[in-house]
């Protein structure tokens, strides 16, 4: 994963950040060339990806803390993948953390 | 409607058509041969003929009975046609012109007019047409409408937007001679066909609604072809306020729920998150001199915005620790179809002024809900503010609050989206048992330097490092946070450093050209309204382009900028990052080991 930071810190920051405090949101406004962190996933690794931290808080929680990213990527792994659909919820948790 | 005429200025005018020698009906435009030869009677005749052959039966039937039309060649130089009363004038130039299509045009916007004067304005005052139009109504009932039109990009013709009776003819010039009408200005071609009882036509347009999209997390811009088909709700979704001055009221957006590619429309599709887009008005701010009072005095443009779901939760639940609530509209299929064809409008052509108080993203989204769905116009929505606006469409019955009544089911099914803070008090509790942490709480564990956490990871079973991981995120974006607001406070304020100068002055330029993202009409210099294949394919391309220059611009200014932050900070931010490296591979050790 590579990180253009200061692109993040300026796009992610700086514009937005005036905007985001004035418009209501911090990031977006001028998000075009700003930083690629996940250039090169796919659609699917995305929807994991984007599930990490719900798996994460799932994970250490015992499964009480449960957020829809999370149910995203779980029914996403169990359509696309056979062996999925006989692992537990909190096994494909942890498998989304140790991608 | 129609005016009553003597019987006999009727019969005269039929007689008129008879002894010309002319097969043409009574309702015919008469041409005034005076000045002309014979030749030029004959094609002033085949025009009328031309064009009279075009209009929808209604507009023909409709027109005045005894119009004349005349050349002239002092009308003033901009001017093609004038209509007074029962005299229709078109420039003499046009007549001597080979090519008949200027002609043509100027003599339909005359016949527009007196269409729709004949019958009192019939098209030009209509409430719907004005809504289409642009002529939007304000948020606060006494005003009526606004006098200003802002759909000024991508317009056929910018005298269009002089009045609404301009409006009116200038649109129905395309509405008769231009086939790609009904692609470009789908719901006001629907609007004309309706009014004069045409049949509804299956024109070829290019596929689905365009859409520019800007996605930060892959630093791209891209051009989408939006099918409503595909949609299966549309949600109000509600940031909820925080404590800073400008977002306290909360900001409203629509959420479209986009169905998986495969997926049949249905309560499935509420789960493909990676496909569902946000509809947001933002200021567009390619300025970095932010001010209150120009926001006041509305300074910052107020566009539409097309960005996708995970940005937008990632944005404000784990940047901002805002709430999202995500609540369902009731709208039929084609409502949504409707509603989203008039987002595609206000994405290519409108450039709205955004005034805190009276054109704010509430106003513009209650303007969007207004003027897409004629059925949620005759509701009372109008508010300036996010909540209120929610609070109206639940009272309408249209939004379904019911959804959030169920907590651990809202957060399951993206009914809510919580601020990633409300976890982090419960995940420190489980790193804090299973590494017996010396520290009281979360805050004073994220205020440690980044150096004493890492000591900690190596002794981390599963649960503390997944835990751990989700607070070093929190750290690594509160870290960014604080260079941002370094840069802001010492070097986009008033008092530049001088060396700094020159990186601060690339900066601004920097963002200034990132402004095709909100105002994508930039991108394309011919066509009007909803760009069609050829276009698409040019706006593609150019937003390729752009995206490449500014990312390519994008390393240096960041390293420019980069020697001006104070190293202590940037040290910090080193470190979280290596953290967060150290707890990901530790999770995929200890996750190997327990899959094994």
């Amino acid at each position: 994963m590579s990180r253009l930071i200061l692109a993040g810190v300026l796009l992610a920051l700086s514009v937005p950040a005036l905007a985001g405090s004035f418009a209501g949101s911090s990031a977006g406004a001028s998000s075009a060339g700003s930083s690629a962190s996940s250039d090169s996933s796919s659609g699917d690794d995305k929807i994991v990806l984007q599930a990490r931290e719900d798996a994460a808080s799932f994970v250490a929680s015992h499964g009480r803390i449960r957020g829809a990213q999370l149910e995203a990527a779980l029914r996403h792994l169990r359509e696309t993948d056979e062996a999925a659909r006989r692992a537990s919820d909190m096994q494909l948790a942890q498998a989304i953390l140790a991608r | 409607m129609l005016p009553r005429r003597p019987w006999g200025r009727r019969i005269g005018v039929a007689l008129a058509c008879v002894l010309m020698g002319h097969a043409i009906p009574a309702f015919a435009v008469r041409v005034d041969p005076a000045g002309l030869d014979a030749a030029q009677v004959a094609a002033t005749q085949t025009l009328v003929d031309d064009v009279l052959a075009r209009l929808p039966r209604a507009w023909r039937g409709g027109l005045p009975r005894d119009l004349v039309l005349a050349w002239r060649t002092d009308l003033p130089h901009d001017v093609q046609g004038r209509r007074h009363g029962r005299r229709l004038w078109l420039d003499r130039d046009l007549l001597d012109d080979p090519d008949a299509s200027a002609a043509r045009k100027a003599l339909v916007h005359e016949l527009a007019h007196a269409y729709d004067r004949a019958h009192r304005n019939v098209l030009s005052g209509d409430a719907r047409l004005r809504d289409l139009a642009g002529w939007q109504r304000s948020v606060f009932r006494v005003a009526g409408r606004r006098s200003r039109n802002d759909f000024t990009a991508r317009s056929p013709d910018r005298y269009e937007l002089t009045r609404p009776s301009e409006f009116v003819a200038v649109n129905l010039e395309h509405y008769v001679l231009d086939p790609t009408y009904a692609c470009r200005r789908p719901a006001l071609h629907r609007h004309f066909a309706m009014h004069f009882g045409e049949p509804a036509v299956d024109a070829a347009c290019a596929p689905g609604l365009p859409f520019l999209e800007a996605d930060a997390a892959r630093g791209d811009a891209a051009l989408l072809a939006m099918d409503p088909a595909r949609v299966y709700e549309v949600d109000y979704l509600l940031a909820e306020g925080n404590t800073q001055a400008m977002s306290r009221w909360g900001h409203s957006m629509l959420r479209l729920v986009v169905c998986a590619p495969g997926r049949p429309p249905g309560p499935d599709c509420r789960l493909d998150l990676a496909h569902h887009r946000v509809v947001s008005f933002r200021a567009f701010v390619g300025d970095v001199q932010i001010s209150g009072w120009r926001g006041l005095t509305g300074s910052y443009p107020s566009r539409l915005f097309l960005l996708p779901l995970d940005q937008v939760i990632e944005e404000y639940t784990k940047v901002e620790l805002r709430g999202l609530q995500s609540i369902p509209l009731r709208l039929r299929q084609d409502e949504i179809a409707s509603l989203l064809e008039r987002a595609a409008q206000l994405h290519w052509s409108y450039d709205g002024s955004y005034y805190f108080i009276s054109n704010n993203c509430a106003v513009e989204t209650w303007k969007l809900l207004h003027d897409g769905v004629p059925r949620l116009a005759e509701a009372p929505l109008a508010s300036i503010t996010p909540t209120g606006l929610l609070e109206k469409l639940a009272r309408e019955g249209i939004a379904d609050r019911s959804v959030l009544d169920d907590a651990d089911q809202a957060r399951r099914l993206g009914h809510y989206f919580e601020p990633a803070s409300a976890r982090y008090d419960a995940l420190f509790a489980v790193a804090r048992e299973a590494l017996a942490l010396p520290q009281r709480d979360v805050q004073a564990w994220l205020s440690l330097a980044p150096g004493e956490r890492a000591r900690w990871m190596p002794d981390a079973d599963l649960k503390a490092s997944a835990a751990l991981l989700v607070l070093e995120t929190a750290a690594l974006r509160r870290q960014q946070l604080l260079l941002r607001d370094e840069l802001k406070r010492r070097y986009l304020g008033r008092d530049v450093p001088e060396d700094a100068a020159l990186a601060v002055q690339a900066l601004k330029a920097w963002l200034g050209d990132t402004s095709f993202v909100s105002r994508p009409a930039e991108l394309a210099q011919e066509g009007y309204g909803l760009p069609q294949s050829v276009e698409r394919t040019r706006i593609a391309a150019e937003a390729q382009a752009r995206v490449a220059r500014l990312r390519s611009q994008d390393a240096s200014l960041r390293r420019d900028l980069e020697r001006w932050l104070p190293e202590d900070q940037r040290e910090a931010l080193r470190g979280i990052e290596a953290n967060v490296e150290t707890i990901g591979a530790r999770l995929r050790a200890l996750a190997a080991a327990g899959a094994s």
